[in-house]
Order: structure tokens, then C-alpha cells, then sequence
């Protein structure tokens, strides 16, 4: 009898879907299409951009790094404040190109995370390629061995679960005595805080309960960190289900939960959460299965509303659906909830996803400015499901609040802007949500200007300081720039320069010693 | 016929001479991790087999670090595709996480990778004509 059940389960093995899953989508995206000379469009791609850097400099934040950068003391204008003290992590992608082939999409490179050590008044900067297991084979091969989403070899090594691709290449936060560099359709990746050093990925099921069950999940690079520490985050499955994860501030799993979200538009970056709820906002998005490459086959469906799934923290079951205009958002800057049930949350809000595909045109030498078409968009779920927006003149991007208030009412958004700049963002802001009032500097068309996030050493909003960086495109630097939060219109109080520039990234956050 | 005879059937032909209008095929797996559990394996016939889970012939192995070769014999004169799967914690099931993907080792002919998609029948299979063949596969794990 025995043996008759486990020949049962032989057959019942799902053998037969190998594949099909956990590559937050990309399985029935990637599967390998007759396209000729796939290896061309990549060689094309790197001479065509090389081509373009030579007469637009704007482009190399863009352009491609070939090593780590070593332990690195800035040098320091303005005076320094006493007051922040402990680390600000940075991430994105960096290997854009091997041999002679270059990515075409943004979001391909294998990640390299920076750190900035504030200490004893000085800074020093140092960054390290994430050693992902696809890193190290390609480095050791010296090409590229696998294909990326949207590019293809005609070569390429098989890929049977999203981790042997995983780039590691989004963003970083701090986990428990490590740091977690984090991509979107594959597992996070532990590294050592202080050396940068990678320890291996995380199987986000270890020790719980859950045991492999997590393991190779997708799990967003966006998590939504508490101010008691707690960890929530999502990962989106290619069936359209949407795994929600909550995790104690030492990363140990405390719960997972599975939503059938239906979800047909294959990309979903970004969540938020309030004290009560997780929303989940699914944009208005398609998957052309007619068209090649992961990117390059997800489409707006403006006959599709923008859906928001309210999901409850605790059991994490679906409470409540609201449907909004047709959009597309990757950045969502903050959510909380009135005790009434009505919930406030805002978009970095996108007519449609064109610049998505935006973002493979300059990887290739084209300098569309991707980011003009977001606005910041003000969102009224109430309660008889009904809902309001709000659009905020000016165009925004990268929104972020104060770390303690996620889920939590607040009034500062900082945003990211183009007021000259045809290729990347040029100018910060500070918008109170309440008043309408912006704050903002203008950096210049000479600065391509990165993630900006609040360093708040008394955990009070609208104190502290707000830090980001800028490469300065004349001089080929970067500079690491301290502003006062309330006044950012007088210009950074402190700029910490490198020798050299680092490659543009997309996410990061500052862990307080 | 179920399974478990044709299973009997396989194990019985083994201790017998071989019929001359049919033939083996030793499949060896390599890269076997660890010597926990055991490997069940599948030999498919035809693509509607392989598509509906229903294999010709199907075997159960102790596992072994390292190679093992399973052999089928007597099989007629055609087409045929194996799978397996390492069950190391020895439960009798491919375990999977949330998402479905394997997380226990598992491989097919050919030694075909699954390639951001399932291996189709195409790519696993292998012929058997008047003699003997050997094929190999190396575990994902």
C-alpha cells in the first residue's frame, strides 16, 4: 500500500510545470522565441550608446563599471552635521555591459550596492557588486551567460528558476545584523553591512514554519518597513497571485499570506501599507504575449481601471476592492488610514507606462527625459467605496517620507523632479500634502540627481536633514549632498565629493548608528 | 494496465533475456547532492503521455551522492522521454514552494534544462531502434 501511494504521487508530481512559476512573471514572457540575431541587437546596443556618449555626457551615469570601488574618504564643503552618525546604502545596477554586448534595459544590470559611512566627521564611500550567483559566473566567463529579460542571447544558458538571474540590483535595506540588497522577482541577498562583502540568498522561509516553501520567491524591492521594525512586503507571481509577506525586524518570517489578485500586468513594483492595511495598487497594464522581452511586451490598458486591493495586516485576507482611472505608477510615497476607515495614499502617477520602454531608448543613446510625465497624485479611498484624486502640479518621482511615519499619517513628501534636464531628474522638492506648499532646489542641468531621503536624528517630521546624491556631469563626480529638511530652497549645507563618478542607482536608505 | 504493474513488469523483465525485437535504455543521473531519499523516475512514450502525466514505465531508486543509472527494459522501437525528481526528505512528493517551482532536485533526458518555461517533450526525448542506448541528465537542484 505503501508503495502504491508514493507511485500515486510520482504521478501526481508537478513535474510537468517546471518552469512555469516563481520568475515574478517571467516565465511565459521569457520563453524563447525564433528571433534572429538576438546577440546583434545587444552589440548594437553598445556601440550605438558608446557612440552617443561621446557627444552627450549627460549619458554616463548610464555608462558601464567594470570594478568595485575601494574604501574612499570624501571631501567635504560646508560644514558636516554632528548630528548624523551611522550609514546611507545605495543600490543599482552597474554591469550594464560584457565583451561586446551591452543591456538593453535599465533595469538588466547586476547590482552594485554603495555605502556612505558618516564617522567622526568625515565620509567615506565604498561599492561593491552584489556576488549573485549569474554575477559571478558572467564574471568568471567574462560575457554575458544568461539571457536578461528583455535581452536575449542566442546562446544563452538555461535558466530554470528566477534566482539564477536574480540582479540583485533595486535596492537595500538593514535586516537584523545584515544587509538585504534586494531585486523584485527573486530572493533578497544578505550582504555584510560593514565590508559590503555577499553572504548568500536568503531563504525567506528558514527557520519558520514555512520551511522551503519560500524559497526563490519573489519578493518586491520595496518593503514596507514599520517604526517597530516589522517588515511587510509582496512578491508577484506569474499566475497573477501576489504572496504577502510580514517579517520581524530580524528578517524571521512571522506570516505569509497568497491573494488571488488576478493580476494580467506582469510588472508590479511598488505597495504601500497603513497601520490596519496592506494596498495593493495594480496599474493599468497588459502583457503582449505577441511581443519579445519582459519589458518590451507589457503595455497601458487605458479600458482597465487602476485597482487597489485593501488587505488586511492580520490575517492577510482581501477586505476590499476600489477601481481608479486608468494609470501606471512604479512609486507609491505613503499611506495611513483615518479612523473611520478612510485611507489617503500617494502616487508618483503616470498617464501610461511609456516610460517604462523609455528606459531601454537611453540604455541605447537616446535621451528622452523618462521621468516628465508623473505627477504626484493625492488618493481619498473612503469608505462607501468611493474614492478622490488630487494632482499636484509638477512632475514627481523617487517619493519618500520619513522612515518613522510608514503607515502612518504624514504630511512632507520629498519627490524628485526635471525642471531642465532632458535625460534624468535635476531638482528635489518637498511637498506638504495638507498645504499645497513646495519646497525645492534646483541642482542644474549639470546634475543627474538620485533618491533623496530624510536622516531624522530627533524622529520628529519636518527636522533633520535630507540627503542624496547627484553626479556632476562637467567634472565626472558624485556628490553626496546634506540639505536642512525645512529649507531646502537655500541649497545643500554640506556636499561630500568623490574623485570620480558612480553609476546612477535607484533606491536606498540610511541606517543610524 | 496501471502503473503498478507496469512497474512489476519492468522489475520482472530485468531478470530476463532480452527479446530481440526490443531494447534498454540506461539513464544515468549525475550530480546527485546527497544520498537522502530516494529518485522516482518516469519514461514517457508519446508527447500526450509526458503532457498528462501518464508515463509508459516508472521506477523508484535509493538515491546516491554522486551517479545512479536506472535501466528500462524491453521497450519497442520509438520515442521516449524521462523525468525525475530527487525526493530527498523522502515524503514521496516534489516539494514546491508557494509559487509551484520545484524545490527538490529534478531533471529530464537529454539532460533538457527548463529555460523560463517548461522542457518540452521535443527537447526530452530520444530514440530506441535495434540497440542499446545510454542517456544522461544532470540534476537542478
Amino acid at each position: 500500500m505503501e508503495r502504491r501511494q508514493l507511485l500515486k504521487s510520482l504521478i501526481a508530481a508537478p513535474l510537468a510545470t517546471v518552469g512555469l512559476s516563481s520568475f515574478g512573471s517571467l516565465a511565459n514572457v521569457l520563453v524563447e522565441k525564433p528571433t534572429e540575431n538576438k546577440n546583434k541587437l545587444l552589440v548594437n546596443a553598445k556601440h550605438n550608446f558608446n557612440q552617443a556618449l561621446e557627444t552627450n555626457q549627460h549619458l554616463i551615469g548610464f555608462s558601464n563599471i567594470e570594478s568595485d570601488f575601494s574604501v574612499q574618504k570624501m571631501t567635504i564643503e560646508g560644514k558636516l552635521p554632528e548630528d548624523i552618525k551611522g550609514t546611507f546604502y545605495r543600490n543599482g545596477p552597474a554591469k550594464h555591459e560584457r565583451d561586446d554586448k551591452r543591456y538593453l534595459h535599465l533595469f538588466e544590470g547586476d547590482g552594485m550596492v554603495h555605502s556612505f559611512n558618516f564617522d567622526n566627521g568625515q565620509i567615506h564611500h565604498q561599492g561593491r557588486f552584489v556576488q549573485t550567483p549569474k554575477f559571478k559566473h558572467e564574471q568568471q566567463a567574462n560575457k554575458f551567460l544568461y539571457s536578461g529579460p528583455d535581452s536575449r542571447l542566442d546562446d544563452g544558458l538555461s535558466v530554470s528558476n528566477a534566482d539564477m538571474i536574480n540582479t540583485a540590483n533595486t535596492n537595500v535595506i538593514s535586516v537584523g545584523d545584515e544587509l538585504w540588497a534586494l531585486w523584485e522577482g527573486g530572493s533578497p541577498t544578505a550582504l555584510t553591512p560593514d565590508t559590503l562583502k555577499t553572504k548568500q540568498q536568503v531563504n525567506l522561509g528558514l527557520n519558520s514554519k514555512y520551511g522551503d516553501k519560500l524559497k526563490g520567491l519573489a519578493f518586491s524591492a520595496h518593503p514596507k518597513i514599520e517604526a517597530n521594525g516589522d517588515i511587510w512586503n509582496f512578491g508577484l507571481a506569474p499566475s497573477g497571485h501576489i504572496a504577502l509577506f510580514h517579517l520581524n525586524a530580524k528578517g524571521h518570517t512571522k506570516n505569509v499570506g497568497l491573494v488571488n489578485a488576478q493580476y494580467r500586468g506582469a510588472m508590479l513594483h511598488d505597495f504601500l501599507i497603513t497601520h490596519k492595511h496592506i494596498l495593493l495598487i495594480l496599474p493599468s497594464l497588459k502583457a503582449d504575449p505577441q511581443i519579445d522581452g519582459y519589458f518590451a511586451r507589457i503595455k497601458s490598458d487605458q479600458t482597465q481601471a487602476m485597482r487597489v486591493l485593501v488587505i488586511d495586516k492580520q490575517s492577510l485576507k482581501l477586505q476590499k476592492e476600489f477601481e481608479l482611472e486608468p494609470g501606471f505608477a512604479f512609486h507609491f510615497g505613503n499611506a495611513w488610514e483615518e479612523g473611520d476607515g478612510t485611507i489617503h495614499f500617494d502616487a508618483s502617477l503616470y498617464p501610461d507606462v511609456t516610460v517604462l520602454h523609455e528606459l531601454s531608448k537611453v540604455m541605447q543613446g537616446a535621451t528622452q527625459n523618462p521621468n516628465t510625465q508623473s505627477q504626484t497624485a493625492l488618493f481619498t479611498l473612503k469608505p462607501n467605496g468611493t474614492s478622490t484624486k488630487h494632482l499636484v502640479e509638477g512632475d514627481s518621482e523617487f517619493p519618500r517620507i520619513y522612515d518613522h511615519l510608514v503607515g502612518q499619517r504624514n504630511r512632507l513628501l520629498f519627490t524628485l523632479s526635471a525642471t531642465d534636464s532632458q535625460i534624468w531628474s535635476d531638482t528635489v522638492s518637498c511637498l506638504n500634502v495638507e498645504t499645497g506648499k513646495k519646497d525645492r532646489f534646483v541642482y542644474g542641468d549639470d546634475y543627474l540627481v538620485e533618491e533623496h531621503i530624510s536622516v531624522s536624528p530627533t524622529g520628529k517630521e519636518g527636522e533633520g536633514y535630507l540627503i542624496g546624491t547627484a553626479l556632476h556631469v562637467p567634472s565626472k563626480r558624485t556628490c553626496l549632498n546634506i540639505f536642512n529638511a525645512n529649507n531646502l530652497s537655500s541649497g545643500p549645507i554640506c556636499r561630500a565629493w568623490l574623485p570620480y563618478h558612480i553609476p546612477l542607482g535607484f533606491h536606498g536608505n540610511f541606517n543610524m548608528s | 494496465m496501471n502503473i503498478i504493474t507496469k512497474l512489476f513488469i519492468v522489475t520482472g523483465i530485468t531478470f530476463t533475456s532480452q527479446n530481440a525485437l526490443s531494447q534498454s535504455v540506461d539513464f544515468t543521473i549525475e550530480g546527485i547532492q546527497s544520498s537522502k531519499g530516494k529518485i522516482y523516475v518516469q519514461l514517457f512514450d508519446s508527447e500526450s503521455g509526458y503532457k498528462t502525466g501518464k508515463a509508459a514505465f516508472a521506477n523508484i531508486v535509493k538515491a546516491k551522492q554522486g551517479n545512479v543509472t536506472i535501466t528500462f527494459n524491453d521497450l519497442d522501437a520509438g520515442e521516449y522521454g524521462i523525468r525525475y525528481f530527487h525526493d530527498e526528505n523522502n515524503n514521496g512528493e516534489l516539494e514546491t514552494n508557494l509559487f509551484g517551482l520545484p524545490t527538490e532536485g529534478y531533471g529530464y533526458s537529454n539532460n533538457a534544462k527548463a529555460n523560463f518555461g517548461p522542457v518540452d517533450f521535443t527537447t526530452m526525448r530520444f530514440s530506441i531502434a535495434d540497440v542499446a542506448v545510454k542517456n544522461n541528465s544532470t540534476v537542478t537542484y
